[in-house]
């Protein structure tokens, strides 16, 4: 265990660690562009300059181990100047259109400047230009002379995705990336590139041109496309998602997201419920709330079934279960949710849900046995109720046929489709940006999402929906009710 | 201690009730600039507005306007530098991609007069003089919000040709 002082601060390592790691342990900041923590070390891009009583030149932290015994200081004289010579190289041929590159105000080369470099061009000549909008693929568009040769998106390309769709060609200034002939970036994992890219050479489809960065506010929670559960960040500006990037989570995706989850929120903005609905008109929710409240204690003679999908958080599903037995004793639950779908060795999962688990848990906890889906569909005529929440149900169809046998059919559901269309009662809820709540992933591991839009319209979370019925009810939800539900 | 001095109201007393000394004196002034102003015509401060306008200092702050390259399109790069800069939070912009070397551009570019406070903030934060607030140009009334709201071919119809370069020497 090589122990070493960094600006005179002690730390031991693991042997192998790398002086930047152990820097960035100590909360010392080193400037790099090429080293990442979630890639193999490349050492191209000479930023992360450090000095050592190990060698008679400055040496790139992200490449040097550390030795038992290294002293190494990372603000002498001799590395800020050879990190503002980095600098000076590196923006030679840089076109410095920050006012029309996305990258501008969470660009590192930006911020770097000013920290390290702070001066006009010395470069007497016509720029070298590049191509500006190269299109890789079809999220990815690349622009040759903003691109510093970092290679991080080549090494996240080959490490993360194992896929090896780019290339550096050419040599020097004349350096860029490209695909090979014929092919393009398009595997699952290529948006990943543009998060790494510390420039603007590579943009995103989705965000090109939409918004500033330093616009937005970011909200930490969870995408729900599959039953990973992939930290992620919304990144929002007036009230509407303008991005998705994905936050580092050691236990769950470390610092990566598929590109469909990112991509995923565009299904919420159009299609939306947004009214009650009572028998295909428009109605008040109050008035909605109020009509199922007198309805459903009737229903519980010949039964009331709750499918329930397991996009909902904890808390909606205790905060359901708990409203509909206070109408409903007798009721039954199922679990329905979105049909099984690809999977891969990286991150996505087959099962298309957020939170099976945490669905399992809470009905555990409450003494609830779910049964099955098809049994429910089978008896949907004898029924007295059928409650669907969510939209995203694989038996959407066969469902949709079961509410439209029903006395009191009752969906909640964000997005419109064959369920809301049969439903006598329609409720709207929130989508997954509008959620607040809680999610267990496949692996166990519990999440908060947080609500980053406002609702639209009437759109009300599942668990205020319960919330408001049991007030109705005269039962009103106890606080240990949702307590259950918020700590499966 | 506050010195609390109490002032003794003068005695309402029927002549001052009856209103009559005080009217007198008010029509005596106004009756007075009355005749002069109709004799003379001397000293009237009032202008014909809109008839005869006054002369606006240089730096009069008016409708906004979008400037235009030597090609006619326009110069507004669409990043975004003066809605940052608002105040009001007026202006709402949506960047497309155009294909010369100038890259972006804005498909859409609105300024809500109703919010704006015309401070002038988007004049000085625009990096190509695109945005400019000296059309001379009043915000006029509306009697709908809709109609406050100033898209780009309105913006650019009060526009003219700015050939301002940026950084100096090299292009
Ligand atoms: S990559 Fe960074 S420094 Fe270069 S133009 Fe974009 S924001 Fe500016
Ligand atoms: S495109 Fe970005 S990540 Fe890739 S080499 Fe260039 S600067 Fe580095
Ligand atoms: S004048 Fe001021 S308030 Fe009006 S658009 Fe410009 S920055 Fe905004
Ligand atoms: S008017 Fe100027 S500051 Fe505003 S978006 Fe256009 S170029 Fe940028
Ligand atoms: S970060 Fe060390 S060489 Fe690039």
């Amino acid at each position: 265990m090589p122990t070493l002082t960094i600006d005179g601060r002690e730390i031991t390592v693991e042997p192998g660690t790398r002086i930047i790691e152990a820097a960035d342990r100590l909360g010392i900041d080193i400037p790099r562009f090429c080293y990442h923590p979630g890639l193999p070390v490349a050492g191209n891009c000479r930023m992360c300059l450090v000095d050592t009583n190990r060698s008679p030149k400055p040496v790139a932290s992200c490449w040097d181990p550390c030795q038992d015994g290294h002293v190494v200081v990372t603000n002498s004289p001799r590395v800020l100047e050879a990190r503002r010579a980095v600098l000076e190289y590196i923006l030679l041929n840089h076109p410095v259109d920050c006012p029309i590159c996305d990258q501008a105000g969470e660009c590192d080369l930006q911020d770097l400047y000013f920290a390290h470099d702070h001066q006009p061009s010395r470069h007497p000549f016509h720029k070298h230009h590049k191509d500006k909008a190269r299109v890789l693929g079809p999220q990815i568009i690349y622009d040759a002379e903003r691109c510093i040769n970092c290679t991080r998106c080549i090494r996240v390309c080959e490490e993360v995705a194992k896929a090896p769709q780019l290339v550096q060609v050419q040599r020097g200034e004349r350096a860029y990336i490209d695909v090979f002939p014929g092919t393009q970036l398009d595997h699952p994992y290529s948006m990943c590139t543009a998060d790494v890219c510390p420039v603007g050479a590579l943009t995103t489809r989705d965000f090109r041109f939409k918004c500033r960065a330093w616009l937005t506010h970011g909200i930490q929670t969870v995408c729900g496309e599959c039953s990973r559960g992939c930290g992620i960040r919304a990144d929002v500006y007036r009230n509407a998602v303008q991005r998705l990037v994905p936050r580092h989570n050691p236990d769950v995706n470390q610092y990566w997201a598929c590109d469909a989850g990112r991509l995923a929120y565009h299904r919420f903005e159009t299609g939306r419920v947004s009214a009650v609905r009572i028998g295909g008109a428009a109605a008040d929710y109050a008035k909605g709330v109020r009509d199922v409240a007198e309805a459903l204690p009737g229903a519980d003679a010949r039964g009331v079934v709750v499918v329930l999908t397991p996009w909902m958080t904890c808390e909606d599903v205790g905060a359901v279960v708990a409203a509909v037995r206070s109408a409903a004793p007798g009721a039954t639950f199922a679990v329905g949710g979105a049909a099984p779908g690809i999977q891969d060795d990286i991150l996505v999962r087959a099962d298309k849900n957020p939170n099976r688990n945490g669905v399992a848990k809470v009905l555990a906890d409450l003494g609830v046995t779910p049964v099955a889906l098809d049994a429910v569909l089978s008896q949907a005529p004898s029924l007295g109720a059928l409650i669907v929440c969510g939209a995203e149900q694989a038996k959407a169809e066969a469902l949709a046929g079961a509410l439209a046998a029903v006395p009191l059919s009752i969906v909640l559901a964000a997005l419109e489709g064959p369920l809301t269309a049969a439903a006598r009662f329609v409720f709207p809820t929130t989508s997954p940006y509008e959620a607040d709540g809680t999610w267990v992933n496949e692996s166990g591991v519990t999440q908060r999402v947080r609500r980053a839009v406002e609702p639209v319209g009437d759109a009300k979370g599942f668990e205020v929906w319960a919330s408001d019925l049991a007030d109705r009810l005269g039962t009103p939800l106890a606080a240990r009710d949702r307590a259950i539900g918020g700590n499966p | 201690m506050v010195k609390v001095k109490v002032v003794e109201r003068p005695p309402a007393d029927l002549v001052v009730q009856s209103w009559l000394p005080e009217l007198w004196k008010g029509m005596k002034v106004s009756g007075r600039h009355f005749f002069v102003n109709l004799l003379t015509q001397k000293g009237i401060v009032t202008s014909q507005y809109p008839e005869v306008k006054r002369a606006y200092p240089p730096r009069f702050r008016g409708k906004h306007r979008l400037m235009r390259r030597e090609d006619g399109s326009v110069r507004c790069v669409a990043c975004f530098m003066c809605s940052t800069a608002c105040p009001a939070d007026c202006i709402s912009i949506v960047a497309g991609q155009r294909d010369d070397e100038n890259e972006k551009f804005p498909v859409t570019f609105e300024v809500d007069f109703i919010k704006c406070v015309f401070c002038g903030m988007c004049e000085e934060a625009c990096p190509c003089d695109a945005i400019r607030l000296d059309s001379g140009v009043h915000r006029a009334p509306a009697y709908t919000r809709k109609e406050e709201l100033n898209g780009k071919e309105d913006l650019l119809s009060l526009g003219s040709l700015s050939v301002a370069r940026q950084g100096g020497e090299f292009k």
